[in-house]
């Protein structure tokens, strides 16, 4: 066992909730997408714009709300430990991050053995979660943009005047897609390939013991099987 | 004989023509809504084209030039084939067409007379139809009429106009003919003369060709309802708000079978005779915006979407950007997405989409190979004791590593 504990302090209970309406809400989104581009169940047209509407609507919502969350509530810096810091902190570089990008990427690529210490995110991990609210928010722009009741307001058509059309819009709107699903299939499986704990914790609250590590000592200071 | 019904005057210049008052209403009220008004103002374009006929009548013909540039013709085509007699005939006899490429009877030396002598006499009250691309390539030469390039003949018949109407994708902002690689250069009339500095107010009808009851409408604005260009009702792009405002989607006739889900996926199936929704077909209706649904064609016979075939969004043009006309935007019409162009190779937008992600997804499954190997799977590898970085800067180092050190349950709360 190498991993670091995982206490329910890394994720409470209002981030667990938006990562799930995220989950839901994105899964949707891409179904219905699918959908709307090209009607492959015919029948299911008017149901999936109806949805996909609603769901880009409740996906932007919850993107601010987790946004201003992080100003007001507190989680883990690190993994392996109970201590809580003000949210937005843990986005942030962090000192347990400091020097560690680069060993990160050599980890993955098998040039490097052992695991790299970090913060509660790694730094190629923080760097890509922190791009996902600025991407919803354009998709989320580019959705109001190619939607009938708001194209024509100036804030919008504005935009489409600039990329050069509603044909580039779509476009736009489409490959965005496709970086969401490239994004869930990366984070899919860096998250579980070294064991489903993290899943656990994240969906579920289910805490699995694991190494300590002192955020104030930048360290791991030994091992807590929480007795079982 | 008093009891005997008068017949106006206008009447019988109507019937004189075969046309009924019947036909005529309709055409006003068609005219009224083409010019962004409600049908109930009919009337009031009604009595409009009865005082400007008969004014025509003697001698006060509104002045118009139409000249074509890089154009197929098609649009004067189109205008030329309302049927005749018509009402719409009416409406031509406001004008005064004083220059024609293709309509005007006479040709050569004396047709360029009488569009100079329409430019001197009539200058600043006169409209000048634009139709075709402006082709600004090889310093002009691109385009040559009657021993000058087309570039010259525009800006000076613009200079002096009351108004420009750019007919016709094409004039709105080089059409077909500024798709890649548009080595003539063209580009819309509005760009042109912007370039060029003449101040003359533009009015874009795009279409290819443009339907000719929109240059009626126009027309009517401008002649009949006497509306100077600024108290047009025009979009951001210039066009007539009215005619350009909607999308073809929202005024379609198939569109309770687009909410139904009914669609049309082959030429000739059974669901197109039924009239279904021909979006699979790749139809531009959703992102076009034109009235096409509600003037039709032909006099109002049809239009491409009753005939059985997808919108191609020819009305598709942004006036300052030739890049963005129709046929490039819109290129192949049966397929949903328009292709993206790499060089001379030309791309479906999905293909690239599904060819990275299906590139990513391999990668994974390989990573993860490697995962296995390395017996990463279960929790990861053991974690570095040091940071690299620390060891190799100990005097700075960020962890404090201690082997001594015990979690500090207490402060922790475990």
């Amino acid at each position: 066992m190498a991993h670091l504990a995982h206490y329910r302090e890394a994720h409470p209970m209002p981030f667990v909730i938006t990562h799930w309406i995220n989950l839901v809400a994105m899964i949707l989104l891409i179904v219905t997408g699918f959908c709307i581009h090209f009607p492959f169940w015919p029948y299911f047209m008017g149901i999936a714009r109806g949805v996909h509407v609603f769901c880009g609507f409740v996906l932007f919502i919850n993107c601010i709300a987790r946004v201003v969350m992080a100003f007001f509530v507190k989680s883990s810096p690190t993994g392996g430990t109970r201590v809580q810091v003000t949210d937005y902190k843990t986005w942030l570089p962090q000192a347990d991050n400091r020097h560690q990008g680069i060993h990160w990427i050599r980890y993955y690529l098998f040039l490097k053995k052992d695991h790299p210490l970090s913060a509660k995110l790694g730094v190629p991990q923080k760097i890509s979660y922190l791009a996902i609210p600025v991407l919803i928010i354009v998709m989320f722009y580019t959705g109001l943009a190619l939607w009938n009741p708001t194209m024509n307001l100036g804030f919008f058509a504005a935009g489409t005047d600039l990329v050069g059309g509603l044909m580039s819009m779509r476009i736009i709107h489409y490959f965005m897609m496709y970086i969401f699903i490239c994004f869930m299939l990366i984070h899919v499986y860096l998250a579980n390939i070294e064991g489903i704990s993290p899943t656990l914790l994240m969906f579920f609250h289910k805490e699995h013991g694991g190494l300590v590590y002192d955020p104030e000592k930048h360290a791991i200071v030994g091992e807590d099987d929480l007795k079982h | 004989m008093e009891t005997e019904a008068t017949v106006s005057e206008f009447q019988q210049m109507l019937s004189a023509r075969g046309v009924s008052r019947r036909s005529f209403m309709k055409l006003c009220g068609a005219v009224a809504v083409a010019a962004g008004l409600s049908e109930l103002a009919a009337p009031r374009v009604a009595q409009a084209l009865e005082s400007s006929v008969i004014g025509a009548a003697k001698g006060k013909l509104y002045p118009v030039i139409w000249i074509e540039g890089a154009s197929c013709t098609g649009c004067t085509e189109a205008f030329a084939k309302l049927e005749a007699p018509d009402a719409a005939s009416i409406v031509l006899e406001m004008i005064s067409l004083n220059y024609s490429e293709t309509l005007s009877a006479a040709a050569g030396e004396s047709m360029e007379l009488a569009k100079e002598q329409t430019i001197k006499e009539c200058a600043g009250n006169y409209i000048l139809v634009y139709e075709g691309a402006v082709l600004e390539g090889w310093g002009g030469q691109a385009l040559r009429v009657a021993d000058k390039p087309g570039t010259e003949h525009l800006y000076e018949a613009a200079e002096s106009a009351a108004v420009v109407v750019a007919l016709g994708s094409c004039a709105v902002n080089g059409g077909w003919m500024g798709a890649h690689p548009n080595q003539a250069g063209a580009l819309g009339v509005q760009e042109y003369l912007k370039k060029q500095g003449v101040g003359t107010p533009v009015v874009n009808v795009p279409g290819c060709p443009a339907n000719p009851e929109w240059l009626v409408a126009v027309l009517a604005d401008v002649v009949l309802l006497s509306l100077a260009p600024s108290e047009l009702d025009l979009t951001s792009e210039g066009k007539p708000a009215g005619i350009f405002g909607q999308t073809v989607h929202d005024n379609c006739e198939r569109r309770g079978h687009f909410e139904n889900g009914e669609f049309v996926y082959e030429f000739g199936s059974k669901e197109e005779a039924l009239g279904y929704c021909l979006y699979p077909l790749g139809c531009r209706g959703p992102q076009t915006k034109a009235n096409c649904g509600v003037v039709l064609y032909n006099n109002r016979r049809s239009w491409c979407v009753q005939a059985g075939a997808p919108c191609i969004g020819c009305c598709e043009a942004n006036p300052n950007d030739p890049g963005h006309n129709w046929v490039e935007v819109n290129t192949p019409f049966y397929k949903r997405h328009r292709d993206l162009r790499i060089g001379d190779w030309m791309v479906q937008p999905g293909t690239i989409a599904l060819g990275i992600t299906g590139i990513l997804a391999a990668a994974l499954v390989v990573h993860g190979f490697g995962m296995k190997i390395t017996g990463r799977m279960d929790g990861g590898a053991d974690f570095e004791k040091v940071r690299s970085w620390d060891a190799k800067h100990p005097d700075k180092s960020i962890g404090k590593y201690d082997a001594a050190d015990v979690p500090n349950d207490k402060k922790e709360g475990r």
